[in-house]
Parts: C-alpha cells; sequence; structure tokens
C-alpha cells in the first residue's frame, strides 16, 4: 500500500515537474496518508455525498465580458526583458521534440 | 509621539494643517523600517519613496490617504520594482505592470515604503518558508515567535509601527491570523470586492485581497479605497459598495451576534477565555443580541484537509507558469523539461513543494473522488452551516486564534500535524467567500490576541460599524510593539 | 473479412477577432515574433482573462448554425500540461461546458446524395504559443498565444476519407461565410485531427480509436484517413489487435506514423477556472449575434441558383468569400444578374488573374460593373462592353459616360436598314460561304455573323445582325 502511495506521489510530482528526494517522498507518502484519513473520517459527515460540489465561494454570475477592442501591445523589449535567453526577438529553449 | 503612530484619519488632518509633510512620514518610516531586526522586507524603496514624497506638496483636503506611507506584500505585482513572493523561483523578475490595489492607492498618492516578506507564494501560516528566512513577532524580542503567516511581513511592519496600514492577501487566514498575533486590525474583504489583479495568486476561488490597520478607522477608509468593479479582473464584483469610513462611525442599534463556543471552548488560555467572557458582556451592555451555538466538531475537524486539497488543486495549476521559460529563475538542461524541472525544483523550496504535490496527488485519476471531489462536497457543506448559523445575524464571532502567536519551534511546520480543528475556523470565510475582521483583543504574557467578527457576503459596512464599537470596549487599539497606551499613560 | 470505418474530427478554428480570447492584445498576423503580446499571453504571474465578447458572438453564430443547443452560460475550465508552447501551463478551454452541444451539418456525398453528419460539441478556447524549431533549440512566438479558437466535435459518422474532407470543406464553409475565420488550413486557421476505427461490417462494436494528428490539407485528410483504414484493415486481417495511438501523417511516403501510444497519453487534470466567474449570455445577446450572423454559404448558393446564376458559376463565385461579397454588391446596385455574372467570371476572374490580384485590391467599384452590366442588358454589344470594362479598369477613376465617349460607343441602333446594309455587303462578299450554307454546311452562318460584327465595329448588337443575317441568307 505504501509503496503504491509512493508511486503515485511521484507520478503527482512529476505531473508538477518536480524532482523530489527520497526524503521528501517520504514526508509526503506519510502526509498524503493522513490527508486521506482525514477525508475517509470527513466522509462520515451525514449526507455528505448529497453536497453538489462547490467550487466558488457562492453562486455568483456576471455579465462582464470585454468589447472586442485591441490594446496597445507590449514592446518587443518589455515582452523579453524578464527572459532569460533571446534569440531574434524570440525566447530560447533546448530543442523540443514535438509529440 | 510622532504622526506616524496616529490613525490615517488623524494624520491626514495634520497633512492638511501643514504640521506634517509626506517627506517627513515616509522618512521617518523608513528610518524604522530600516531599525527593524524582524525581518519584514523584502525591499525597501528608499529611493522611489522619498522621490515621490518629495513631490507631494499640495495637500488634497477630500484625499486621506494622500501621502500616508504603506508597504505591501511581496506577491503584489509593482511596475519596475521586483516582486518574488518570497520565492527564488521568481528572482530577478521584475514586472511590466502594477496591481490594481497599487495602482489604486498611488492614485491616491499614498507612498509606498516597501514591500513585504511572505510565506512562499503565500503558501504557508508560519511566515518561515519565505527565501529570506523567518520573519520575527515583534512583541517577542527573543524572537522565539511567529508572527504567523502568509502575510508575515505587512503583519509585522504594522505590528511594529512602521506603516499606519499595509496590504496583505487571505487564502485560509493569511491576514488575519497574523493580526491577531501582531495585536493589530486584519481585514479579508468579502471574494470580489477587491480586484485581485495583480495578486500572485495561490488558488483564485479563495484567495482575496487583505489588508492591516491599527485603528477600525482606518480599515473601513482602506476599503473606501480599494472596493469596486476593475475590469481586468473577472471575478470582482459589481454589487454597490458603502462609504465605508463614513457609516462605520455610527454603530449599529442592536447587532445580533452569534457566539461560536465549540471555538471558544477549545481556547486553554485563562486570559484570552477572561478577555472573551469580558467582550462579551459589554457587548451586551451595548446592546447586542447575542446567541451562542455550536458549529459541529467533525465539521471542523474537516476544514484542514478540504482547504489543503482545494488550495492544493487550485494552485497546482496556476502556478505551472512558474518554469523559468518567461520570467524568474532559468533552468538549465538538455531538454525543456529538465530545464523547466531544474527552474522549478530549485526556485520552490521543500516545504511549499510538499502542498503542491499534495494538490497534485488529490487530482490524480485514482484518488481524484476520494479527495478532490469530496474536498468540493465538504466545502459546501461548510459553506452550508456557516449560512446556516451566519441567518438572522449580523455577525459571528470567534476568538482569531487559541493561543498566543506560537513560538517556531514548538508550532511545526509540519503540514499534516493534526492542528487543533478549531484553530482553522477562520478559513470558513475564504470557503463562503465571507467578510472576516480580526481586532486586537488583549495580552497574555505581553503577546497580543485577537478577536475575530465574520459577516455576510458584501455587508462589509456591518462589520465595520461593529469593529469600531467594539474596539472602544476593548481600549487597546491603534497599539504596536514599543507602544502600548498604559506605558505611555494614554 | 470486410470492414467499416467510423471516423470522427475534431476541428480547431481560429478566430477573426481583434482582439484575442482571454487578453486584449491584438490578433492580428505578424511577422515580428514577440510584438503582439501582453502580460498575459506570456503568463506573468497575477495577470487574469477576460472573455472577449465577439469570439462569443461566433461561437454562438457557428453552433446555431451547426443547430446546437447553446448553454447561455458560459463556463471556462483549465486543461493542465507543461509544454512550451503553453506559457501558463494550461489551456483555458470548455470541457465540462461546450458552448453548444449536439447539432448536425449536411454534406453531400460522391453520387450528390446528402448525408447528416451529427456534431458533438464545439466550444471556445485559446491557442498556444508558436515554436520554430531549429537544429540546437527551440525558438518561442508568443504572438499566437491566446488567439481565439472554436473547437468543432463531430460524432464517429463518417465512413472514407472522402467523407471526411467533404465534412471540413463544409466546416470552412461555414465558418468563412460567417465571416468567423479565414479558415485557411494552410496558415493553421483552420486545423484537424482525425479519429479513425474499424470493426467488421456485420459488427455493431466501435473499433479501437486511433488519432492522427495536425492535418494541413484536404488531400492529407483524406490520404491519411484511408491509409489508416488500410492499415487497420491489414492488422486485423492478419488477427493482430489494434492498439490506440496517436499517430501523424507523413506526406513523403503518404502513410501514418506512430507518434505516441495511449498509455503514454496526458493526464490534463481539468479543474475549473476559477477567474473566470460564470458569464450569464442573456436572451438579447444571443438573439442578436444570431440575427448579425452574415449570409452563409449553403444559403448564398441556394439563392444564386434561385436567380439562374449556374452551379458552376455560383461556385466560381462562391470559391472565395469576398468575390461573394463584391459579387453582391454588384447584384444590389441593380445589375442584371445573367450579364453580371458573365462580366465577374469571365472578365473579372481573368483580369485579377492577369494582376496577381486579389477581389479586394480590384480597382473597379461594384457599383462600375453593375454599370457595364447593365449596359450589356441595353443591347450594348458584348464587345463593347467588355471594351469599355477595360477602359474603365485602366482609368479607374472614369465614369462610364466617359468611357462610352472615349470609346465613341454608340448605343445600340433602331437601324434596321443599316444592319440589313451591312449583312447583304457581307454576303456579297461572301458568295463561297452562301453556297456553303446551301449545301447544308451550319458553320457557314456562324461564319457569317462574325464577319458581319466584325464589320460593324460595334454600331450594332451581335443579336441583331444575327437576326438579320437569318433572314436575308434564307431569302438567298
Amino acid at each position: 500500500m505504501d509503496e503504491k502511495r509512493e508511486t503515485l506521489i511521484r507520478l503527482a510530482a512529476e505531473r508538477l515537474l518536480f524532482d523530489l528526494s527520497e526524503e521528501e517522498c517520504r514526508i509526503l507518502s506519510k502526509e498524503a496518508a493522513e490527508l486521506e484519513d482525514s477525508m475517509e473520517e470527513a466522509a462520515k459527515i451525514e449526507g455528505l455525498d448529497d453536497y453538489e460540489p462547490m467550487f466558488f465561494p457562492f453562486e455568483c454570475e456576471s455579465a462582464a465580458l470585454r468589447e472586442d477592442e485591441p490594446v496597445a501591445p507590449l514592446s518587443l523589449e518589455e515582452a523579453l526583458s524578464n527572459a532569460g535567453e533571446t534569440v531574434e526577438g524570440m525566447i530560447r529553449v533546448p530543442k523540443v521534440v514535438e509529440r | 509621539m510622532n504622526y506616524l503612530d496616529l490613525s490615517i484619519k488623524e494624520i491626514h488632518a495634520a497633512l492638511v494643517e501643514r504640521k506634517v509633510t509626506p517627506l517627513d512620514l515616509a522618512k521617518e518610516a523608513i528610518r524604522r523600517a530600516k531599525d527593524s531586526g524582524d525581518n519584514c522586507f523584502e525591499i525597501i524603496l528608499e529611493e522611489q519613496a522619498l522621490a515621490f514624497a518629495s513631490s507631494l506638496i499640495e495637500p488634497e483636503q477630500d484625499n486621506l490617504l494622500w501621502g500616508i506611507p504603506y508597504v505591501a506584500k511581496d506577491n503584489l505585482s509593482t511596475k519596475g520594482i521586483p516582486t518574488t513572493a518570497s520565492s527564488e523561483v521568481l528572482s530577478g523578475y521584475v514586472p511590466l505592470f502594477n496591481a490594481t490595489v497599487i495602482a489604486r492607492l498611488k492614485e491616491k498618492k499614498a507612498v509606498l515604503i516597501g514591500k513585504t516578506t511572505l510565506d512562499e507564494l503565500a503558501m504557508g501560516g508560519m511566515g518561515m518558508s519565505g527565501h529570506l528566512g523567518k520573519t520575527f513577532n515583534p512583541y517577542d524580542p527573543t524572537h522565539e515567535r511567529i508572527i504567523g503567516g502568509s502575510s508575515c511581513g505587512s503583519a509585522t511592519a504594522v505590528a511594529s509601527g512602521i506603516v499606519p496600514f499595509a496590504l496583505g492577501s487571505d487564502t485560509g487566514d493569511s491576514t488575519r491570523k497574523p493580526a491577531a498575533y501582531g495585536g493589530i486590525l486584519g481585514v479579508k474583504p468579502t471574494w470580489g470586492r477587491i480586484s485581485r489583479y495583480g495578486l500572485i495568486p495561490f488558488a483564485p476561488s479563495l484567495d482575496a485581497i487583505g489588508y492591516f490597520t491599527r485603528y477600525s478607522i482606518d480599515a473601513a477608509i482602506l476599503l473606501d479605497a480599494l472596493a469596486g468593479k476593475d475590469a481586468q479582473d473577472a471575478s470582482s464584483s459589481d454589487a454597490p459598495f458603502g462609504h465605508y469610513a463614513d457609516s462605520c462611525l455610527t454603530p449599529l442599534a442592536a447587532p445580533r451576534i452569534l457566539l461560536l463556543d465549540d471555538i471558544i471552548e477549545a481556547v486553554r488560555d485563562e486570559t484570552i477565555r477572561q478577555k472573551l467572557k469580558e467582550a462579551e458582556e459589554a457587548l451586551k451592555k451595548q446592546g447586542a443580541i447575542l446567541t451562542h451555538a455550536r458549529f459541529g466538531e467533525d465539521l471542523l475537524a474537516a476544514i484542514r484537509p478540504t482547504y489543503i486539497i482545494l488550495s492544493g488543486a487550485e494552485v497546482c495549476s496556476l502556478d505551472a507558469n512558474l518554469d523559468g521559460i518567461k520570467f524568474g529563475l532559468h533552468g538549465k538542461g538538455q531538454t525543456y523539461e529538465s530545464a523547466m524541472k531544474d527552474a522549478r525544483t530549485r526556485g520552490i523550496s521543500s516545504l511549499t513543494k510538499r502542498r503542491f504535490v499534495l494538490g497534485s496527488y488529490s487530482l490524480l485519476g485514482e484518488k481524484r473522488d476520494a479527495l478532490y471531489l469530496r474536498a468540493l462536497k465538504l466545502r459546501r457543506k461548510l459553506v452550508t452551516r456557516t449560512l446556516e448559523l451566519l441567518s438572522g445575524q449580523d455577525a459571528i464571532l470567534t476568538p482569531s486564534a487559541l493561543t498566543i502567536a506560537p513560538k517556531f519551534d514548538a508550532a511545526h511546520a509540519d503540514l499534516s500535524e493534526k492542528d487543533k480543528a478549531a484553530d482553522n475556523h477562520l478559513t470558513l470565510a475564504n470557503f463562503a467567500g465571507l467578510p472576516s475582521i480580526t481586532l486586537p483583543l488583549g495580552y497574555s504574557n505581553g503577546m497580543p490576541f485577537g478577536v475575530d467578527f465574520m459577516g455576510h457576503a458584501f455587508e462589509e459596512e456591518k462589520l465595520f460599524a461593529i469593529a469600531h464599537s467594539f474596539e472602544k470596549i476593548v481600549g487597546i487599539c491603534g497599539e504596536y510593539a514599543g507602544f502600548r497606551k498604559e506605558k505611555h499613560g494614554i | 473479412m470486410e470492414f467499416k470505418a467510423a471516423i470522427g474530427l475534431e476541428i480547431h478554428v481560429a478566430l477573426k477577432t481583434k482582439s484575442k480570447m482571454f487578453s486584449a492584445a491584438p490578433n492580428y498576423f505578424s511577422h515580428e515574433p514577440n510584438t503582439h503580446v501582453t502580460v498575459y499571453d506570456m503568463a506573468h504571474p497575477g495577470t487574469m482573462p477576460t472573455v472577449n465578447a465577439e469570439a462569443v458572438r461566433h461561437g454562438i453564430r457557428l453552433a446555431h448554425a451547426l443547430h446546437m443547443d447553446i448553454d447561455p452560460l458560459l463556463r471556462f475550465d483549465r486543461k493542465c500540461y507543461f509544454y512550451p508552447d503553453s506559457p501558463k501551463g494550461f489551456q483555458i478551454t470548455q470541457q465540462f461546458h461546450p458552448l453548444g452541444r449536439g447539432g448536425f451539418i449536411e454534406i453531400e456525398c460522391e453520387d450528390g446524395s446528402k448525408k447528416t453528419i451529427g456534431l458533438k460539441r464545439l466550444h471556445l478556447e485559446e491557442d498556444a504559443c508558436k515554436m520554430f524549431h531549429r537544429v540546437e533549440d527551440t525558438l518561442l512566438d508568443y504572438n499566437r498565444a491566446g488567439v481565439p479558437l472554436v473547437e468543432i466535435v463531430s460524432l464517429p459518422e463518417l465512413s472514407s476519407g472522402r467523407e471526411a474532407a467533404r465534412f471540413v470543406e463544409a466546416i470552412r464553409h461555414l465558418v468563412v461565410y460567417a465571416l468567423a475565420s479565414d479558415g485557411k488550413m494552410e496558415d493553421g486557421s483552420l486545423r484537424c485531427d482525425v479519429n479513425v476505427s474499424i470493426a467488421p461490417r456485420e459488427s455493431d462494436a466501435l473499433g479501437t480509436k486511433v488519432e492522427i494528428k495536425n492535418l494541413n490539407s484536404l488531400r492529407n485528410i483524406e490520404r491519411a484517413i484511408d491509409q489508416e483504414i488500410l492499415r487497420q484493415s491489414e492488422l486485423l486481417r492478419q488477427g493482430m489487435p489494434i492498439e490506440g495511438q496517436t499517430r501523424r501523417y507523413d506526406e513523403a511516403s503518404g502513410s501514418t506514423k506512430l507518434m505516441r501510444s495511449k498509455a503514454e497519453a496526458a493526464d490534463y487534470r481539468y479543474v475549473p477556472e476559477a477567474n473566470i466567474v460564470p458569464i450569464r449570455l442573456s436572451e438579447a445577446f444571443i438573439a442578436k449575434a444570431i440575427e448579425e450572423c452574415p449570409e452563409l454559404y449553403e444559403r448564398k448558393r441556394e439563392r444564386y441558383l434561385k436567380l439562374g446564376i449556374s452551379a458552376k458559376d455560383a461556385d466560381v463565385i462562391l470559391y472565395d468569400v469576398a468575390m461573394a461579397q463584391y459579387f453582391d454588391k454588384v447584384l444590389a446596385c441593380g445589375a442584371p444578374t445573367k450579364a453580371a455574372t458573365v462580366l465577374f467570371n469571365v472578365e473579372v476572374q481573368a483580369s485579377l488573374h492577369k494582376m496577381g490580384k486579389s477581389i479586394v485590391e480590384f480597382p473597379l467599384e461594384p457599383k462600375r460593373l453593375a454599370e457595364l452590366a447593365s449596359l450589356q442588358e441595353q443591347g450594348y454589344p458584348h464587345q463593347a462592353v467588355v471594351q469599355a470594362f477595360h477602359y474603365l479598369l485602366e482609368h479607374p477613376k472614369s465614369t462610364l459616360e466617359e468611357a462610352q465617349l472615349a470609346l465613341s460607343l454608340t448605343p445600340p441602333t433602331q437601324d434596321e436598314e443599316g444592319v440589313l446594309e451591312l449583312v447583304r455587303q457581307t454576303l456579297d462578299e461572301n458568295p463561297r460561304s452562301i453556297a456553303d450554307y446551301k449545301a447544308g454546311k451550319d458553320r457557314a452562318m456562324g461564319f457569317l455573323v462574325g464577319k458581319a460584327i466584325q464589320a460593324a465595329k460595334g454600331r450594332y448588337g451581335p443579336s441583331d445582325i444575327a437576326k438579320a443575317m437569318k433572314e436575308e441568307l434564307g431569302k438567298k
């Protein structure tokens, strides 16, 4: 079970592009186990499954669409000001093999 | 006695009468900032602040924030000023735009004198996970106690009298807890009341811009300046907003206040218990109608895991932009994946990383139902219960924290330590998007503690009126570490 | 064993708006990289999405035209994946609540019969940034990041490469005539992924789905699908299982190649987009968007046919939406249909071809063309009209009267005597042709009429000449 959890923890970290140390993985497995226990406990709350999942803090709707008017874009210099290496006005990254 | 120690309203009067200038105030604030040994600053903006303050010559009578110095949590974007959210992953990042709150205060000609520390990316409650290390509670010269996070630097800046107000943010209780531990006011308005544009997000469905002040009137003044629809934040509300600074002066005739007994009973500190009791009596005397109820211990216990899962799930996707390509720490590697991984792994501390991973774990196909989906259901259950209790009431009163500020080593940063369930109740306001204000209530062993009022969505007006009356009962408003009224014979 | 194929398509259409989907950055193509971006498009921390109203209107129009149910509550989700072309690390899309659901589109089969293809959904989303791969590295241009996209997903109801190509063509006509998109596969403003599965003809179950990505022309769609059907049939015949895969079409070899197997498929960890609260589209907003939809391809074609334009001519006009728009303006100026069609499809097209210009650059106003068409109706010889057309093309500022004056074009004659005189003269000069005509060679008549028209130099209308010639020849 714990081995399986560690595998999942590693997968969860991989999905975030994080390297995990053995130590981190161990602590996380423990934390995840506790989290799952707490949620199992919470699952006993009466009628919980009848509740609809809630994502926004309250039922809110807006009519806020933006009219299609362009604004002045960033200058090339601004756009690249925070980037690492740039070439020909573009940001350079290691070779990407399309997938 | 310095003008900086007064309320914003009083400082404003002095500015208008030209007894003091914005430059005097900025200089004094910067002096105090430099003197502070509590590690609350990412950056002190001496040059910019003094230049801006010097440009403020003609006082603006109708503008209460004219020339008032303040600080902002470093997760608020400031154009041309490095903004790191106290994370190495954003080192070197200089925003090209101002957060809406920063822009609004700039229009009001308030003077930004520095950016403050936070728990890395606002993900923490101890004020110790930022890249500059621990931020200390100014009431504890031995530096053993936390001020609390994530808005630790802003709380300490106000609690040590550097500035009359400071901007923060609040995802779980990140302004209110530190406010309680620092003996100041902490405000988390209704979700959508203040634009979040430019706030480096943690969990948008829970995030709110919050702020610290030392007087309730100042808290009202700030919301007057910051509330309102912003076209750049589609979630900002166009619900009408009041004239908080005016209306808070009029006490509610017979405010209906609900006390949550399961939280109050969890307090072990006799002084806090005593002060709560006194407050209850005083409120009654003022004509408040008090009711007692219990939230439900099983529900209280569900707050923390629900919060960890929901905030973690949101931050996973939101902070996926932190890949070292466009800004911040640039990673190295032979492939794009390894370069991104390098930036993220080196840039984000172990503690914060774990919060992310738990969020990602909850979204895995195998776990999604038992963790993420269940947490979403719990959110509705907890919100339903909160609204049920709030129904027919003007506010819910709780102690903001069960204790005075804990020591760094006593309060493990270990996430899964089973916190006392009752110490997480302030997060209910984030789940439900409700406004919530923490006020100073007293001192125990020289360390401050606070009380919290949570109200109905978009009814900040009532909360400020309650706070304004309550602050008079308590009688310690305006104090900060090193400035206690009884010591000064006030 | 005989197999049947079930093919489903996912079509991405880049919308022609002034600004991007979730940011107000300009949405125009630019050759200068990173000049059409805002802080949002580069995913700077703290930036937030705002929804482009025009993109929503386009979405509504397309969903309506595709007979879909439109969800008046607009909601968005995040599709999470790390990739250098994804600035935020997620794409904002509508996974759980698409703007349009259900619906169908009709396509014409090879035998001319109609087939109705069911649709699954239509949703709004944003494009990724563009990657330029070099030998050693990759360069990123964020101009395309955030361009509004509509994705249309069909049910697996197509059965051949040809049908799939027809389907894409129908969608292309729709989006182009709705003025929602350029719909150019070659520019990537219309992109297509297909799912192919096959099963024994008598079986009710569907086979394993194989996805083919990034098909960039109708021809490639057709070929890739047909090749894929062959590949899968071959596997099944050999008793091998079909593996769930993503493949790509290799133009050089004319076959599909493996990109990744389904086991490696990404888990997108969809979560709701918290920075956009649900947006309620009012009934009036939806109704107005639909009402303001330009005339669509099929409707326009039907109208042309009803006006007596041949199917062939209609298709020439409809080949390009700008062409049809120009032609409609000519008609709107009161031009007689037949003459206008001939002028447009022969003279205008030939001139454009010669000039190497597109119709939007054509120097003549539609009104002029309408006047020219009317001239023909008035009985002016076609040749004269063509002369006037070319004169006006060279002098676009001139009026028709000025052209007529310059070319000494006289109104068609009522002078029957004159015509008769000309015809008789022509007959006198060509006794051999008269003999041929009498000997039953019909071609002689044409020859004689041609000679007479030539000699008339535009003074008399060809129809008048032909009529007189017939009469006079009959007397011989």
